[in-house]
């Protein structure tokens, strides 16, 4: 007993010592400039409390156009800047202090609870101190960090994320939301598809995908259904009836949901819509999307099935009055001419305000779209 | 790096240009010219950086020959939204670029030639390169008035400035780069070097402008492949070496390993906008009505840290203006992409086609 007793006190001494040898500071100055410059401007790379490395950039000198970089003589943590930023130095001025040593705590020789005091100042990169271990005398010191038991993480919801949830539930309480559903057989649309693809491609330049029969059956169903496309304004208590047709396609980014919007659809062929998506699908991955591309929309195509998704029931994004869901396609046994086959089948879903668009209306609607995707010739005809 | 050099040495034995050149003279010669075969700005400065890291320069200097196709290139320390019109730009398919030496914004094209000159830190000289691009030009015309500046500029008949200077002193090695105007494009030049948005207050390194001149406006007769011939024999009498003119392809990764991540990082968004020294921006903006607003931005790398936007009381509700100005908070310094995103689910939220719509629009148009 006695002699671990020793030995945990030696080792704090020792401990201790070792850590007052890394706490160095040394002023780093301006290097001399070359070819009889003067001065310069400072631009920092690193911000106070950052851990920099041997040789690492701390700042860099711009002077009569040149960039000098000033690296930090050894491995430490940022301790003070003493120059602003876009600061004037000449050679010899002192720019920053550094605190020399291993920032970050690595295999500590000792646990963490005999020397708590000289924990200070953490660095900021530093993992959260894990609980020091049972002051117990069993056993050898350990060498390596007790296990951290896992915190759990409690974000707090951004303001938009707040108002997007506040105004949805305010939608569904005003519209009347209802979902009604349909299953539509995708073989021939996908033997077009298989048919024309590389003649498609070489011509337009562009893939021929699905969307395109989608946007289109819906430009159509909404010319035929025009409650559908109109939409209530609350405020004046009226049913506003647009003649044109610009459709919002949800298009889901790490930042969140992106409706750009496709213009007057209802002129448009497969080709020019394809065309039209392909565009904007561009400018979104390279972050070129305007405020004017997302204006507006009278009705909204949201694909659920890129993700997998067999079913579910999308929400009307305001201020429209509908939104069609799309979803996977999976092949299924389906009764056809008396007979089981196997066809590629996807459930779509049209979400509708109740108020606005009755029930024959939305499965009309939805039944038109059917009707287009599993059979384009429906279009030529005017079916 | 010495495998590196090795194959550079193969690359050069291949594709020798005006004269044979044995190994051996090659490296016992105290220099080497290269020329780029790309015309793509982020290739031509990756391979500066991947000359600066993998060639001993202790040992040699290297001078590389290069031009681009158009691009507004800004200097390291420099604000892009204040250099060049980033929309105008985008339109004309110019490429914006941020190099890692200091000075100022140049606009490159193909009539535009770039030369660096990469030494040790101990034979680091900018005059004395610039002395040898002057008598090389005086070589091959006699009649040229042209001599650098205090400024470190080449100018022609005592004003127009021909050339301008920029470089970059790290640890162990240094480079100086300069253009050379031969045949540049002037008119597309003052359509894009301007502001792209007004009200921007910063500490960034400004470009100092002066009237420039083509040197074939006043040498009609010189061609680019002279240009090039006379300065790389000038080079090898000046600096006493017998180096051919020898062409490479910086998007060969075989013979340049690792090129590929130094030209992802000069292309990306991070280094171009998000190096930018923290600026503000102040400006009015103004709405129907003859009403206005006070929009008042922090930008910090490249993304809005803060925003103000001020409307008059009757206008619109200021609680109404403070959620435009949270929803850009952390965003893109860019009328586009991410913020454009934000504004158009606020107005789907809360209102199209009204005042807070108009507002949206106007603050965004001052974005970048």
């Amino acid at each position: 007993q006695g002699n671990n007793v020793l030995a945990r006190r030696a080792t704090a001494g020792m401990c201790f010592y070792c850590l007052r040898i890394g706490y160095e500071v040394v002023t780093v100055k301006t290097p001399a400039f070359a070819e009889s410059v003067t001065e310069g401007d400072v631009r920092w790379e690193k911000a106070v409390g950052d851990t920099v490395s041997e040789d690492e950039v701390v700042c860099e000198i711009e002077t009569d156009k040149t960039s000098v970089q000033v690296p930090s003589p050894a491995a430490g943590v940022i301790e003070e800047l003493l120059v602003p930023d876009g600061g004037k130095v000449e050679g010899g001025t002192p720019l920053f202090k550094l605190r020399k040593g291993a920032g970050a705590p690595k295999a500590a020789e000792a646990p963490k609870a005999e020397a708590p005091a000289a924990a200070a100042p953490p660095p900021p990169s530093a993992a959260p101190s894990p609980p020091p271990p049972p002051a117990s005398d069993v056993g050898p010191i350990p060498t390596t960090m007790p296990p951290v038991p896992p915190v759990p993480a409690h974000v707090k919801m951004n303001r938009m994320r707040l108002r997007i949830a506040q105004r949805l539930k305010e939608a569904q309480n005003t519209c009347a939301m209802l979902t009604t559903f349909n299953e539509v057989d995708m073989s021939n649309i996908t033997e077009m598809r298989k048919t024309y693809k590389d003649a498609f491609l070489k011509k337009h330049n562009i893939k021929l995908g699905f969307m395109s029969a989608f946007v289109k059956a819906a430009a159509y169903a909404l010319a035929d259904q025009p409650a559908v496309n109109a939409v209530i304004d609350d405020t004046t208590k009226e049913i506003v009836y647009r003649d044109y047709v610009d459709i919002s396609v949800a298009v889901a980014t790490p930042k969140g949901l992106v409706v750009p919007v496709i213009r007057n659809v209802e002129g448009m062929n497969f080709a020019g819509i394809e065309k039209a998506i392909n565009l904007l699908g561009e400018k979104a991955r390279k972050n070129e999307l305007a405020v004017e591309d997302m204006d507006g929309g009278t009705f909204t195509i949201s694909n659920g099935g890129v993700f997998g998704s067999m079913f579910g029931t999308p929400i009307i994004n305001p201020p429209q009055s509908a939104i069609l869901g799309m979803h996977g396609i999976f092949d299924r046994p389906v009764a056809v001419g008396g007979k089981v086959e196997i066809r590629p089948m996807m459930y779509v879903a049209l979400t509708y305000d109740h108020r606005l668009i009755d029930g024959r209306e939305a499965v009309t609607f939805l039944r038109k779209i059917k009707a287009v995707v599993e059979d384009p010739r429906v279009l030529l005809l005017d079916m | 790096m010495m495998s590196n050099v090795r194959r550079m040495v193969s690359l050069f034995k291949g594709v020798c240009r005006t004269r044979t050149c044995p190994v051996h003279t090659w490296t016992s010669g105290a220099g080497l010219v290269l020329q780029s075969r790309s015309t793509d700005v982020f290739q031509n400065l990756a391979l500066e950086d991947w000359i600066e890291a993998n060639v001993d320069l202790r040992q040699r200097g290297v001078l590389l020959l290069w031009r681009n196709r158009p691009a507004v290139v800004i200097g390291r320390h420099q604000n892009p939204w204040t250099e060049c019109d980033l929309q105008a730009a985008t339109k004309a398919g110019i490429h914006v670029a941020r190099r890692r030496s200091g000075g100022g914004t140049v606009f490159h094209d193909l009539g535009n030639l770039n030369l660096t000159f990469f030494t040790s830190k101990k034979n680091y000289d900018r005059r004395r390169n610039l002395k040898m691009i002057t008598d090389a030009l005086r070589r091959v015309r006699p009649e040229l008035d042209v001599q650098a500046t205090d400024r470190l500029d080449i100018v022609l008949n005592g004003h127009l400035k021909i050339s301008g200077t920029a470089s970059r002193l790290r640890r162990d090695s240094s480079y100086h780069h300069c253009t050379l105007l031969h045949s540049a494009d002037r008119s597309a030049l003052s359509a894009v070097l301007r502001p792209s948005t007004s009200g921007i207050h910063s500490n960034a390194t400004p470009s100092v402008p002066s009237p420039v001149a083509n040197l074939v406006d006043h040498a009609p007769t010189l061609q680019w492949e002279e240009l090039l011939e006379a300065l790389v024999d000038q080079y090898n009498e000046e600096f006493g070496c017998t180096s051919a003119l020898t062409s490479i392809d910086p998007s060969d990764e075989a013979s340049f390993p690792g090129i590929g991540l130094f030209v992802s990082e000069l292309s990306s968004w991070e280094w171009t906008f998000g190096k930018t020294p923290k600026f503000s921006v102040r400006t009015v903006l103004d709405l129907s009505e003859h009403r206005s607003a006070q929009l008042h931005l922090e930008v910090k790398n490249g993304l809005v840290a803060s925003c103000q936007v001020l409307v008059p009381p009757d206008w619109i509700p200021q609680s109404l203006a403070d959620q435009l100005s949270q929803v850009l908070v952390g965003e893109r310094f860019c009328r586009h992409g991410a913020a454009a995103a934000a504004v158009s689910t606020l107005l789907r939220l809360d209102g199209t086609g009204g005042r807070l719509e108009e507002l949206s629009k106007a603050v965004l148009r001052a974005m970048g």
